[in-house]
């Protein structure tokens, strides 16, 4: 036994020490690019000075945001639109879910499919494609409806608050709220519903008193998400609500800082205001989760195998479904490339209405070309710069060695609460006050690292979890074989979590590519992506060129997202494979 | 029993695809009965408690309960889950998180539309049987396992159903929790005289509870009968395994003045007893639980006397388990600290002719 004089903590010495050094790297990392932009962007709101200058500290800029009446308005509208757009889309998507998950109505592996799809679908070209069915003079259901009796003018008009709302109903957060309320439906205890059933309750009574019951914490919890994504929406509100003048926040920040000089102490006022509203909400949002923890646990194992048999009106049910995702998005995609391939759009009756011209202008702009360039730029720097850090991020926090996790994870949160266009207002002022002036203002770099950051929610959490699942294990025994870390890290740990960083870069490359409300304060004449393009197009009337960019993007998003889903691209909950039941017992 | 038949479950089938999870099942249960069917996991016996409940629907076959018919495929009829008065316990017992102990408990009198008073009335009464009084107020994710139990079932007794299901109800619970639970629900059968049909794969809990046991393997019934019938007297290798331990020898039958004898092999005679089918020279095996054999030290063979050799012991504590070598086979035995035996000794293992069975080879 005295033969053994080695220190015990030697061995482990090392290891921890890098994952301290790399802690604390991250930790400076983000506060660097998360932290200070916000401060900034809180303290700018003091300063009455243009950026650059010495600052000069007073309330000036909040007096004159505040006394202005279309800043209360745009506040007003923002929480009005997240509410009105709430209440249908929650309604329509826990229908959906709970049609898929607990009947027996056919082709619901199908439409989580066409819901997966169309969350992907970019939601700039959708309003653009809702512009050529609706628009006063000439969208097509306005014309078309001319020949109706009794009608003598447009009777939809796109540009006004309902307009906005319809639009919203066939983007994004709709189909998203499908996909993360059908495994909250598929995973409920079977037994919960059997044991009412079997106490006399029939099909209607178990479903009202027990399942959306048990089910209410988990349905609050994505309503109160929606909403929140709900206050930050901006493309649809740009592109629909600036012609008829009705602006929500983002869009009357965006607004303040298209003046000429930018009003960039407006601007940061109203930002830190919205911040503040945000917070709460959050704040509110975890802390509410964390005390239903209890409730979310018992809805644990067990396959239904007792849906509810809807007998002929599963077939309704069914048709409704494939209604509701042929008018909301069929529909606008097929308008979308009659428009793109029409001389002039909506002139149905003259000559040869059909043309390859846009296309053509399009894909000869030289604006085009060096958008395409600049956005592929953007874009694969997103991508490989998220996996970089996300997968170290990831890794420590999956690791339990860390001294403050909570504050890790509190900054890998903070893109979600805080809205691109006001982390982009931050880190406007800190491109523009630093050194660093000369490689991130106006360049593709600034636009690619401010994507990088709002992508940090979504990739922390995919690589986490990835490496939780791996478990300590496979990379202790790795170790005590013999192979040094970083060779663990390369033969063991990264081709493990390989297809995470697959999909975290498909998802980051395709967010970067289609994204408005970040690059919109940051860009140059030299760095313009082809969504700010796309925006520019529309804004100037060319709406057939526009069309054809749109369908471009959303191609490229599509063929993307169906190679990433080879690689197990996925979103939420289990796979279809672990869904199926359990063989009888 | 005849005449006297609570619930006829009669020939049911189940299959799931390509495989037939319960396979032409047969039985009935009395009024007042506590039956059990037990068997491995996987052998159906959880499937054929969701068929009387309704959560499955059969294939074949037919169940009826007082007369009334539940399900008959043959003749399209099929009663909904909700009507047909069951009482059940899961095996997690499906507690609703949302609600408190008492509306839980309330859960089933309300869909039936009772009376407030009723509810109150019988809801606490309920409690009070299951020993949860004054829990009524609690919220229901604040239970233990164990009270959680108690809660399901309050909830399945507390409107009489015509047959209370149980579906292992004690396999989450911790061993002395679980023989505390065995011996509440014994007695809560004897005062309620409730019809009980339960699932287990716990041999000891099934000896232990039931009037009749049912024995279930690969969707087919192997033995039904009382404890003691199906413990000492397994009418096939199956049922004498899962039951507990076995030893088994190979001889031949011989017929003696009446008497039906097995030859083990030149090891020794063993008499059987009872109703014995097989004819003069045929192969058999004999079958009997270990306790009911005795060790004697080697010397001259009398009947019912098997010739052996100790091959191994195994000190186990509370007693000594021997490997012993007999008629070509090795047997594992149990036996007293005071049966000491070296290893290499031989041995007389004391068959008794009432609690040995023959089976055919």
């Amino acid at each position: 036994m005295s033969t053994i004089t080695a220190p015990p903590l030697a061995s482990s010495w090392p290891r921890l020490r890098g994952v301290r050094v790399a802690e604390v790297f991250v930790l400076l990392f983000f506060c660097l690019v998360m932290a200070l932009p916000i401060t900034f962007m809180l303290a700018g709101s003091f300063n009455t000075a243009a950026p650059g200058q010495p600052w000069s500290w007073g309330v000036e800029n909040w007096v004159r945001a505040f006394s202005d009446p279309q800043t209360l308005s745009s506040l007003w509208m923002s929480f009005l639109f997240s509410v009105v757009r709430l209440i249908p889309s929650l309604t329509l998507s826990v229908i959906v879910a709970w049609l898929i998950a607990r009947t027996d109505m056919p082709g619901g592996n199908a439409i989580e499919f066409l819901c997966w799809f169309a969350y992907f679908v970019p939601d700039f070209p959708l309003t653009l494609a809702w512009i050529l069915l609706l628009d006063p003079h000439f969208g097509f259901l306005n014309t078309a409806a001319k020949y109706l009796p009794f009608v003598d003018g447009p009777i939809f008009n796109p540009y006004s608050f309902w307009g906005i709302v319809w639009v919203h109903l066939g983007t994004g957060g709709i189909w998203l709220n499908v996909m993360l309320l059908t495994p909250v439906f598929r995973r409920l205890g079977a037994s919960l519903e059997e044991a009412a059933r079997v106490s006399g309750a029939n099909t209607f009574t178990t479903l009202w008193r027990i399942t959306f019951p048990v089910l209410s914490p988990m349905i609050l919890a994505i309503a109160v998400l929606s909403f929140i994504k709900g206050l930050e929406s901006f493309n649809t509100e740009l592109l629909l609500g600036l012609p008829a003048r009705i602006y929500v926040y983002g869009t009357r920040i965006y607004d303040y800082l298209r003046q000429e000089p930018p009003a960039y102490g407006e601007a940061t006022a109203l930002g830190s205001v919205f911040l503040l509203v945000l917070f709460v909400l959050a704040f509110f949002y975890r802390s509410y989760l964390q005390g239903k923890k209890k409730f979310t646990v018992v809805t644990g194992s067990g396959y239904s195998t007792l849906r509810v048999k809807l007998g002929k009106w599963r077939y309704i049910a069914l048709g409704g479904i494939v209604a509701w995702f042929l008018i909301m998005m069929v529909l606008p995609l097929v308008f979308l490339i009659i428009g793109s391939f029409m001389r002039r759009y909506g002139f149905f009756n003259i000559s040869s209405p059909f043309t390859l011209a846009h296309w053509q202008n399009l894909l000869g702009d030289p604006l085009f070309i060096g958008s395409l360039k600049n956005s592929l730029v953007i874009a694969s720097t997103t991508a490989i710069l998220g996996i970089l850090i996300y997968s170290i991020v990831g890794y420590l926090l999956a690791s339990r060695k860390l001294v403050a996790p909570a504050a890790l994870e509190f900054f890998c949160w903070l893109p979600w609460v805080v809205p691109g266009i006001l982390m982009s207002l931050g880190l406007l002022w800190i491109f523009l006050a630093t050194p660093l002036r000369g490689i991130l203002y106006g360049t593709v770099w600034g636009i690619a690292l401010a994507l990088t950051i709002n992508d940090s929610p979504v990739s922390t959490q995919a690589f986490k979890s990835g490496f939780m699942q791996l478990g300590p294990d496979l990379e202790e025994s790795a170790r005590v074989s013999g192979a040094s870390w970083s060779y663990t890290y390369l033969r063991i740990l990264l081709p493990l979590v390989a297809p995470i960083a697959v999909t975290v870069g498909m998802l980051n490359f395709g967010s970067a590519l289609t994204s408005i409300s970040t690059p919109v304060l940051l860009y140059s004449a030299e760095s313009r992506p082809l969504s700010i393009l796309l925006l520019e197009y529309s804004f100037t009337g060319e709406i057939e060129r526009a069309a054809a960019l749109g369908l471009l993007i959303t191609g490229i998003i599509c063929v993307m997202m169906l190679i990433g889903r080879r690689f197990g691209l996925r979103l939420t909950g289990p796979s279809r494979e672990e869904a199926k039941p359990r063989g009888a017992v | 029993m005849p005449g006297n038949v609570l619930l006829e479950f009669s020939n049911v089938v189940k299959r799931y695809g390509e495989t037939t999870v319960v396979d032409r099942i047969t039985f009935t249960v009395a009024p007042g009965e506590f039956f059990t069917l037990l068997g491995p996991s996987g052998c159906g016996k959880t499937t054929t408690l969701r068929l009387l409940a309704g959560l499955e629907t059969p294939d074949a076959g037919e169940i009826t309960l007082q007369g009334r018919t539940l399900a008959a495929p043959a003749r399209n009829i099929l009663v909904p889950i909700d009507k047909r008065n069951m009482g059940m316990v899961f095996q997690s017992y499906a507690i609703w998180p949302h609600l408190t102990v008492f509306e839980n408990v309330a859960f089933p009198l309300r869909v039936r539309g009772e009376s407030r008073a009723t509810i109150r009335k019988r809801v606490l009464e309920a409690l009070d049987v299951v020993g949860l009084t004054g829990f009524a107020d609690r919220g229901s994710t604040e239970l233990s396992g164990g009270q959680q139990q108690r809660v399901a079932l309050a909830r399945a007794i507390v409107y009489t159903p015509a047959l209370l299901l149980l579906d292992e109800p004690l396999s989450n619970l911790d061993v002395k929790l679980r023989e505390q639970m065995r011996e509440e629900l014994h007695a809560l059968h004897k005062r309620l005289n409730l019809a009980v049909v339960y699932v287990t794969h716990d041999q000891a809990e099934a000896l232990a509870l039931s009037d009749r046991i049912a024995v279930v393997n690969q969707g087919k019934l192997e033995q039904v009968g009382s404890p003691a019938e199906v413990y000492e007297h397994p009418h096939t290798r199956f049922v004498g395994d899962f039951l507990g331990r076995t030893i088994i020898l190979k001889g031949t039958m011989r017929k003696d003045a009446g008497q039906s004898v097995v030859d083990v092999q030149g090891a020794g005679r063993v008499m059987v007893n009872g109703d014995i089918s097989f004819g003069e020279g045929a192969d058999v095996r004999i079958l009997s639980r270990p306790e009911d054999i005795s060790l004697l030290p080697a010397g001259e063979l009398a009947p019912n006397q098997v010739a052996g050799k100790v091959e191994h012991v195994a000190y186990m504590g509370d007693h000594l388990e021997y490997t012993i070598e007999a008629a070509g086979r090795t047997l594992l035995m149990p036996a007293s600290k005071r049966d000491n035996y070296a290893i290499g000794a031989g041995v007389r293992l004391v068959f008794d002719p009432a609690r040995v069975t023959a089976l055919p080879q």
